[in-house]
């Protein structure tokens, strides 16, 4: 470790640091407080201890059905991502493709323009092409949203990887496929599951595209989430919070497990 | 490792590579032969690298050809070009072994594993890193890691080896007793090689040839003695080793020696089968200068100017008297220090005779 920060510079750092802490762990704890608490409402301060909560979410089938959706969409769009992302990163970085700079922004583009905005889009140009399946729809919108991300770390990996190392390998006799498997890959492997973990985390918690594209039978768990919210603000909707940050939290401890974490985010 | 009975000759042919508007390697044409170990020496920027690169396959060449062994290669893809190479930052993969650095290139051969293992073993042993087998390449030293790489790379039985500023990133010390070790196993297995190096004296240690190489262009291919007592002109005598030079215009023919008037007073005889000439610029490397008290009267076989000495630097060997002639040029001599034996003292401001002998005037082109 470095040296610690001292001085008047220090003390605001770790200010700052303690502040950021507190403002995005803070507000999470609440929530998972209260999905314990015995009162009829979410209120705050949490009263009593009881697990009824979550027994009664689980037995949900609306949740369990919006739960299934929302991990299957993620799913499904984070490994369609990884599919596209991949390769266009490496032709885009790698080839001399006509455009690339534009393909690139054209690839980016979802990270700037306003998602609820792009959804609204998405949502007219599919009912204009007569495209009405929900499932569909949403699978559409999400790997639209999910595939930058992939783009971005493979993109920034690629970078990073030594060229050399795949001269090496080109002169002891690897073929261009044989260089990009056997060199190149292992040495983007962080990236990839970076972006897949972000892909991930975007599309399990997307809001902004589900809210126009899911309907009534294929609602992922955001969306049903906040129509439950308008009926009744009970603590069964903090539980349902709750169980979205502990899936949050297993995709890092997979993606930790696998690849490393601190690997992973030095992209 | 058996040494290889097929040891194999490169031709470059007329070789050039032109980027955008610049031509980084104009014309390069170079025979070298079978086991031979060429060194390609220059500034940085004078293609040295890129030609190197147009062998390898890495880089295309916009005209001319490659040729290993009489056949033509140059629109043969880099990976079928069966060559071994060393980079400057060892270029060993990080995620394998160190067997399986040496490994690879027999896998891309398609070889039989059980055949691989005592190949990749005795490649190891050669480099003296037999007990490294298991290790990651970021667990070994700097000099460690490049003798992986030469492992790698010969194991393949390549037809020619590259190496690209191999020795750049090691120390000194550790530098000097690579040199000898790649050069041994490079003759002991009688591959061609090509080397690039802006380092002179490695060039010199390790090359049978060297090639020094400018704006492009070859300036000048020799032998190691060749290039150095033989330069033919000012940028190689003042690139390999340190050079004076003296101007001088000729005033008569004695036999195949010209006789010549230095612009900073004295005539000396210089060798030369060019009488065309009137002006001429002549090359004396500083170790074979001697310098006498004015007054001491030179021999008759010797070639002299008379110099103010300005200043003396002590260097262990040798000591440097750096001085200023007549005609206002700068003149050097490296005086050898002999353990126990009194150096003749200098002082600066002090008029001396320096002088050498006639052996050592070589004309040089003053370009």
């Amino acid at each position: 470790m470095a040296g610690r920060l001292s001085g008047g510079g220090g003390a605001a750092v770790y200010t700052m640091a303690a502040a950021t802490l507190v403002f995005v762990a803070a507000p999470l704890a609440v929530v998972v407080a209260l999905s314990f608490s015995e009162g009829a409402l979410a209120t705050f301060p949490p009263v009593g201890f009881t697990t009824a909560w979550y027994e009664a979410v689980i037995a949900n089938e609306e949740f369990q059905n919006a739960f299934m959706v929302s991990v299957l969409l993620a799913l499904a769009a984070t490994a369609t991502s990884f599919a596209l992302g991949v390769p266009a990163a490496y032709a885009l970085d790698r080839w001399p493709v006509p455009g690339a700079r534009m393909i690139e922004a054209a690839l980016l583009s979802p990270f700037i323009l306003p998602i609820l905005i792009t959804g609204l889009a998405l949502l007219q140009f599919l009912a204009a092409m007569k495209m009405r399946d929900a499932a569909v729809n949403l699978f559409i919108g999400h790997v639209l949203v999910t595939l930058p991300y992939l783009v971005r770390t493979v993109t920034a990996s690629l970078k990073q990887v030594d060229r050399s190392l795949e001269e090496a390998a080109t002169t002891l006799g690897a073929a261009p496929w044989q260089v990009f498997w056997r060199v190149t890959v292992p040495q983007i492997v962080p990236g990839i599951a970076a972006g897949c973990l972000f892909a991930f985390m975007v599309s399990f918690d997307d809001f902004p595209i589900s809210f126009w594209l899911g309907d009534a039978e294929t609602m992922p768990l955001p969306i049903f989430l906040h129509s439950s919210m308008s009926k009744v603000f009970d603590p069964s909707i903090t539980a349902m919070s709750s169980l979205m940050i502990l899936t949050g939290i297993l995709a890092v401890i997979g993606l930790e497990k696998l690849v490393g974490l601190r690997r992973a985010m030095s992209v | 490792m058996a040494k290889g009975g097929t040891a194999t000759d490169l031709a470059l042919s007329g070789l050039t590579k032109v980027f955008g508007t610049a031509t980084v390697v104009d014309r390069v044409t170079l025979r070298i032969a079978a086991g031979e170990m060429v060194a390609l020496l220059g500034p940085s920027g004078c293609g040295k690298t890129t030609t190197l690169r147009m062998i390898a396959g890495l880089v295309e060449p916009t005209k001319g050809e490659v040729l290993i062994g009489g056949y033509r290669i140059t629109r043969v893809p880099s990976h079928r070009r069966n060559i071994g190479m060393l980079f400057q930052n060892y270029a060993l993969f990080p995620h394998m072994s160190v067997a399986a650095n040496v490994a690879f290139g027999l896998q891309m051969r398609g070889m039989a594993k059980a055949l691989i293992q005592p190949k990749v073993a005795s490649a190891l042993a050669l480099v003296q890193l037999g007990d490294y087998a298991e290790r990651l390449p970021s667990a070994l030293s700097g000099g460690q890691q490049q003798r992986v790489a030469l492992a790698r790379a010969i194991v393949i039985e390549p037809s020619l080896l590259l190496l690209d500023e191999p020795l750049g990133a090691l120390d000194r010390n550790l530098r000097e007793s690579m040199q000898v070790e790649i050069r041994q196993i490079q003759q002991r297995l009688g591959i061609t090689a090509v080397m690039v190096t802006h380092d002179q004296e490695e060039a010199l240690t390790m090359a049978d040839r060297v090639v020094i190489m400018r704006d492009g262009r070859l300036e000048q291919v020799g032998t190691p003695a060749e290039i150095y007592s033989r330069p033919t002109s000012r940028f190689v005598a003042s690139f390999i080793g340190a050079s004076n030079f003296l101007r001088g215009s000729v005033a008569g023919r004695n036999g195949d020696q010209l006789q010549v008037q230095l612009a900073s007073g004295g005539q000396v005889l210089v060798p030369s089968a060019d009488g065309g000439r009137s002006e001429i610029l002549i090359s004396v490397r500083p170790e074979a200068v001697g310098l006498r008290r004015i007054g001491e009267t030179p021999s008759a076989s010797e070639s002299g100017t008379p110099a103010t000495v300005q200043q003396i630097v002590y260097r262990g060997q040798t000591t440097h008297v750096h001085m200023r002639l007549d005609d206002g040029e700068p003149f050097v001599a490296f005086l050898p220090n002999r353990q126990g034996e009194q150096a003749k003292t200098f002082s600066a401001g002090e008029k001396v005779w320096a002088s050498w002998s006639s052996q050592s005037n070589w004309p040089v082109a003053d370009s």
